[in-house]
């Protein structure tokens, strides 16, 4: 990086948000990719529509027009207007998340949404752009000052509101996803690396105590194994309660429990919490290397899989296209995040870099956390796979995403003016 | 405007993106590790599973066997049954309430509450809902001829079990209910809810009876239940949809149920039918044996019951009362007596073969018995006496006197020997559950059975061998031991097992005496019976019939002792329960196949006045009627119901 930088007002900016010559610039093999990507996570819902409800496919092409849309307009406008606004976008998503905590209504258990009259929107999702967004304008405008212990700090203050909030819902997923971004964010903004590794020390402390709260948990007694499946609910249920009951403040929930157990013991209890993971692993082991070919899925047409639209999309892929189908899309993904990460490598603007770190890394960790829980890697937790999975906020927020990501080459230009 | 300075870019940025950028590498090589693991190393386990998921066998029911008797008379069967159904998917949901009113108007169910069946399984709506079962033919024609104005409505039909003859053989054929869980655990080939023989030949035939079960492979989906329907003949066929609507097909791979195999039983069931008339009203057995092979051919026990109660799942009260009613109890094998003077054949027998009688033997009967010892006394039925008595006569005029002396010389162990060598004190054998093997008693016997006790209620007495003798004092029996007991003497010293499977290869003992020692107490029941010109007659002798040799021995079993019964004046003033049981044992020499009978009646008084005119009619109905020597069609229900009316 040895361009020189200008003098440049982040204020500046809004007479400049929109410049046509700029469109010049743009990215080619990013929309290539996003495209492919896309065209596949249509083809892959067609055949998972196809035996349920054909209506996800088509109004899954309307999210990507909608999204497209979106992006459009975010490519036009320059990142640096609306890392400005950054704090206002900030403040507004934690106080809809401290209003879902008493206003929202609860979806599919833990997901809450906030009705807003003419329609209902996901906080916890704007929170992650958001997040991204305040990080890029905080760590940016502080520069080297990241070096010192408080600012370092403070960065956690200001990614542990939302997060806390989020977990209240309780919505453990998307808590997750923003985790990661503070790391990746914060490393490449350049703070000390003994900083990091004390604080990652202190999470991975968080073993043991995991290692304690799941000693002693056993939701599968003999008398549960051998009641039948309404004395299997009667039992499930007064072992809940009485967790519930029992549970103090610090402790997990009874139904966090029981997705670390699952993931424990995937196989021990084929019809319980190691249900899906299992199941999906049958779906992507029983795909063998080229896959039963289009629309003949078996565990997904039977419904063996649950939500193969959305979280356990991938399953689908891997079962119908094989070990070869499934790699595809992950050398496609990899391919979409280091071109990703080569924007933030080619950005001269601090703040361009780490909004495209920010997003990669969310993206990226998306992929990950999906993919992994697919093959069994990881225990289950909601997290959708980008372009594949069924759902309109979650497509825009990639599409938004993959907007911001292409804004940034665009803009770089300008400094050598 | 205020120039801010742009802030220091930190240096090692380009570095450290790297780092992230080997990092994503790492992780997304380890999904496709993982991926490589599960698609390719482990592919065969995941493709093993897969497909076990996918395919569901649904299981296709077998018919059980049918049960024939003594010339292929058909006594079990299965018939049709049809189950009218509603299928809530099939009907487009405005015209549900409409439906539900017409099945109200043609068959006469309830609207109101298949209404609410229908609203339980709202979301599995291909659920097949039971609306009728087991409707009669004309509601079936009903239901089809309307078939246009009910959609959704479809006819399924079962085999079921039938009973030809009702009660007539009931306690024998016995009856189905589901299996129980340990049963589930044990059988192989069996599933919940299946129905198994629970009493009679259906139990002991359970697994020839029940066929093999087919299957047709279908599609399983994670939920919902493959619905079985029927066609016009009653072919079963897998429904195009599961009960929560998913399509499924047939994957191949039918296996077709296999019907159980036909059990033939020795079993008359015009002679059963005559024997449980006989006995209609009383308490007791009769048991018919053929005397050469100890097949069964009739084994009343009355009162009786109706297996076909047991069929329809329905009529839950009359079956829970019928269980535990005595109507269960099989009294012919369940139930033990003590045989009276019947005992006296296997006394006679005993006493000819251990030396201490001969034909030219002979006691003085004054009516009484005294101990030598003791002096305790004991009565002879005849209260002045038989005079001087051989065994033949002692056999026919039933005088226990003799039996006294001989039983006394013979002490306990011979006795129990010898009883247990003809077949009492020990389970006969029969294919039929829960038989009682009763009690002959014995010095170890006594020990045993007052283990704990002082020494002298342990010891055996002499008074004690007087009264089994003439089998009483602790002598239990079941009347199908008697009727062994009789075959005995017919068949010339055989022990028989009996059996009701004619398939079955007859089993018998060595021989177990003499043919002197026949002959000799062959003798003495043919005068039991005969009508002989002198005076007295035989106790046996109501059972005499012209040109036929029938030999017996009455007994008249005492449930109380003497002083009980004497405080009345006549018979008639006895208390039900305190009356005499009357036995009656006979046989027939001369017709093929000899047979071997039994009579009990419980409390019926006498064994010459109650039972003797039973076994006449026994003995000429079967050799009238029986269905293997006759060309004539074997008994019909409708027939047996005609002789059953008087």
């Amino acid at each position: 990086m040895a361009l020189t930088t200008t003098s440049f007002d982040v204020h500046d900016t809004t007479l400049r948000a929109f410049n046509i010559r700029n469109l010049k610039r743009i990215d080619w093999l990013m929309p290539i990719l996003v495209l492919c990507l896309a065209a596949i996570g249509w083809a892959t819902l067609y055949s998972a529509s196809n035996t349920s409800n054909p209506l996800f496919f088509k109004r899954q092409i309307l999210f990507f027009c909608a999204g497209l849309f979106v992006a459009l307009i975010i490519i036009c406008v320059d990142y640096r207007l609306f890392v400005s606004l950054a704090p206002l976008m900030y403040a507004v998503v934690v106080l809809m998340l401290v209003g879902v905590l008493f206003a929202g209504e609860e979806r599919k258990g833990s997901e809450r949404w906030l009705n807003l009259g003419l329609f209902s929107v996901q906080p916890s999702e704007f929170s992650k752009l958001a997040l991204i967004y305040m990080l890029a304008w905080y760590l940016g405008g502080l520069g080297n000052r990241i070096r010192k212990l408080h600012w370092f700090l403070l960065t956690f203050v200001i990614a542990g509101i939302p997060m806390v909030l989020i977990l209240k819902q309780p919505n453990l997923g998307t808590a997750l996803t923003l985790a990661p971004v503070v790391v990746i964010m914060l490393f490449a903004a350049g703070c000390r690396v003994w900083h990091m590794a004390a604080l990652l020390i202190a999470a991975i402390s968080i073993v043991p105590f995991v290692w304690f709260e799941m000693k002693g948990f056993e939701p599968s007694p003999p008398e549960y194994v051998a009641a039948n499946y309404y004395g299997k609910l009667k039992i499930r249920d007064a072992l809940r309660e009485q967790h519930e009951a029992n549970r103090k403040p610090y402790d997990l929930h009874w139904h966090q429990k029981m997705r670390i157990y699952g993931y424990l013991h995937p196989e021990s209890d084929k019809k319980e919490s190691g249900w899906q993971t299992y199941q999906s692993m049958i779906a992507v082991g029983s795909g063998g290397l080229s896959g039963k070919g289009f629309l003949n899925s078996t565990q997904t047409r039977l419904k063996y899989l649950p939500e193969y639209h959305t979280d356990f999309i991938f399953s689908l892929l891997a079962e119908e296209r094989g070990f070869i189908g499934a790699a595809m899309v992950i050398a496609l993904f990899t391919a979409f995040l280091l071109r990703g990460l080569s924007f933030a490598l080619d950005c001269p603007d601090m703040t361009g870099t780490l909004l495209a770190v920010g997003v990669v890394t969310i993206l990226g960790f998306h992929v990950f956390i999906n993919m992994g829980i697919t093959v069994g890697l990881l225990p289950v937790t909601g997290i959708p796979l980008p372009f594949l999975s069924y759902g309109g906020s979650f497509y825009s927020t990639t599409m938004v995403c993959v907007g911001i990501l292409m804004n940034i080459p665009m803009r770089r230009k300008m400094f050598v003016y | 405007m205020a120039q801010t300075k742009e802030p220091e870019r930190y240096e090692g940025v380009e570095r450290r993106l790297q780092v992230v950028g080997v990092c994503l590498f790492a992780l997304f090589g380890l999904l496709c590790f993982q991926l490589w693991q599960l698609q390719v190393v482990q592919r065969n386990r995941f493709e093993e599973e897969s497909r076990e998921n996918s395919q569901g066998l649904t299981r296709l029911k077998s018919s059980r066997g049918v049960i024939h008797g003594r010339g292929g008379v058909v006594l079990a069967d299965n018939r049709a049954s049809t189950e009218v159904a509603f299928v809530p998917g099939e009907c487009p949901k405005a015209r549900i309430p409409e439906v539900c009113a017409r099945l109200q108007e043609l068959i006469g169910i309830k609207a109101d509450a298949l209404m609410a069946k229908v609203e339980s399984v709202a979301k599995a709506p291909y659920t097949q809902l039971t609306v009728k079962t087991d409707v009669s033919k004309s509601e079936h024609i009903t239901i089809e001829e309307h078939a246009f104005e009910l959609p959704g409505v479809v006819a399924v039909s079962s085999p079921q079990r039938r009973y030809l003859f009702g009660q007539t053989g009931g306690q024998i054929l016995g009856y189905l209910s589901e299996i129980n869980p340990e049963e589930l655990q044990d059988w192989q080939g069996y599933y919940m809810m299946d129905l198994v023989g629970r009493s009679g030949v259906e139990r002991v035939y359970e697994q020839p009876l029940h066929g093999q079960d087919g299957y047709a492979m279908v599609t399983k989906y994670a939920s919902g239940a493959a619905q079985l329907r029927t066609d016009r003949r009653g072919v079963p066929f897998v429904a195009t949809r599961d009960s929560l609507g998913h399509s499924l097909q047939e994957e191949g791979g039918r296996r077709e149920p296999v019907a159980g195999n036909p059990l033939y039983l020795t079993l008359d069931i015009g002679l059963q039918a005559k024997c449980e008339q006989l006995l209609a009203g009383e308490r007791g057995a009769i048991v018919v044996l053929e005397a050469e092979t100890g097949g069964v051919l009739a084994l009343a026990s009355a009162p009786g019951y109706d297996p076909n109660v047991f069929v329809n799942r329905g009529r839950s009260e009359s079956r829970s009362e019928l269980t535990t009613s005595e109507k269960m109890r099989n009294r012919a094998i369940q139930e033990i007596y003590p045989p009276g003077s019947v005992f006296k054949i296997a006394m006679a027998v005993a006493g000819l073969e251990e030396g201490f009688i001969n034909e030219n033997t002979r006691y003085f009967c004054g009516g009484t018995f005294t101990l030598p010892a003791g002096g305790r006394s004991f009565k002879c039925h005849s209260k002045w006496g038989h005079g001087s008595t051989g065994v033949i006569e002692a056999l026919a005029y039933s005088c226990d006197v003799f039996f006294y002396n001989n039983g006394v010389k013979l002490d306990i162990d011979r006795i129990s020997k010898w009883s247990h060598l003809m077949g009492m004190g020990d389970k006969t054998g029969i294919d039929l559950p829960s038989e009682t093997p009763g009690i002959v008693p014995s010095r170890e016997w006594k020990a045993k059975h007052f283990e704990g006790k002082p020494e002298w209620e342990r010891r055996w007495y002499t008074g004690e061998t007087v009264s089994v003798s003439i089998g009483q004092g602790g002598l239990s029996t079941t009347p199908l031991q008697n009727a062994v007991l009789m075959a005995c003497i017919v068949n010339g010293g055989y022990r028989v097992r009996p059996y009701l499977n004619a398939e079955a290869d007859p089993e018998r003992s060595e021989r177990l005496f003499s043919e002197k020692t026949c002959k000799i107490v062959t003798e003495g029941l043919r005068m039991c019976v005969a009508k002989t010109e002198g005076n007295p007659q035989g106790t046996g002798r109501q059972a005499h019939i012209e040109g036929m040799t029938v030999i017996g021995k009455t007994g008249t079993a005492q449930v109380v002792g003497n002083k009980f019964q004497d405080k009345y004046k006549s018979e008639e003033d006895i208390p039900y329960e305190m009356r005499d049981h009357a036995w009656f044992v006979a046989g027939v020499l001369d017709r093929e196949p000899k047979i071997a009978m039994c009579i009990l009646v419980e409390h019926g008084l006498h064994g010459g006045s109650t039972a003797c005119p039973m076994a006449k009619e026994v003995i000429e109905y079967f050799y009238a009627n029986d269905p293997k020597r006759q060309e004539q069609p074997a008994a019909t229900p409708a027939a047996v119901a005609k002789a059953e009316t008087p």
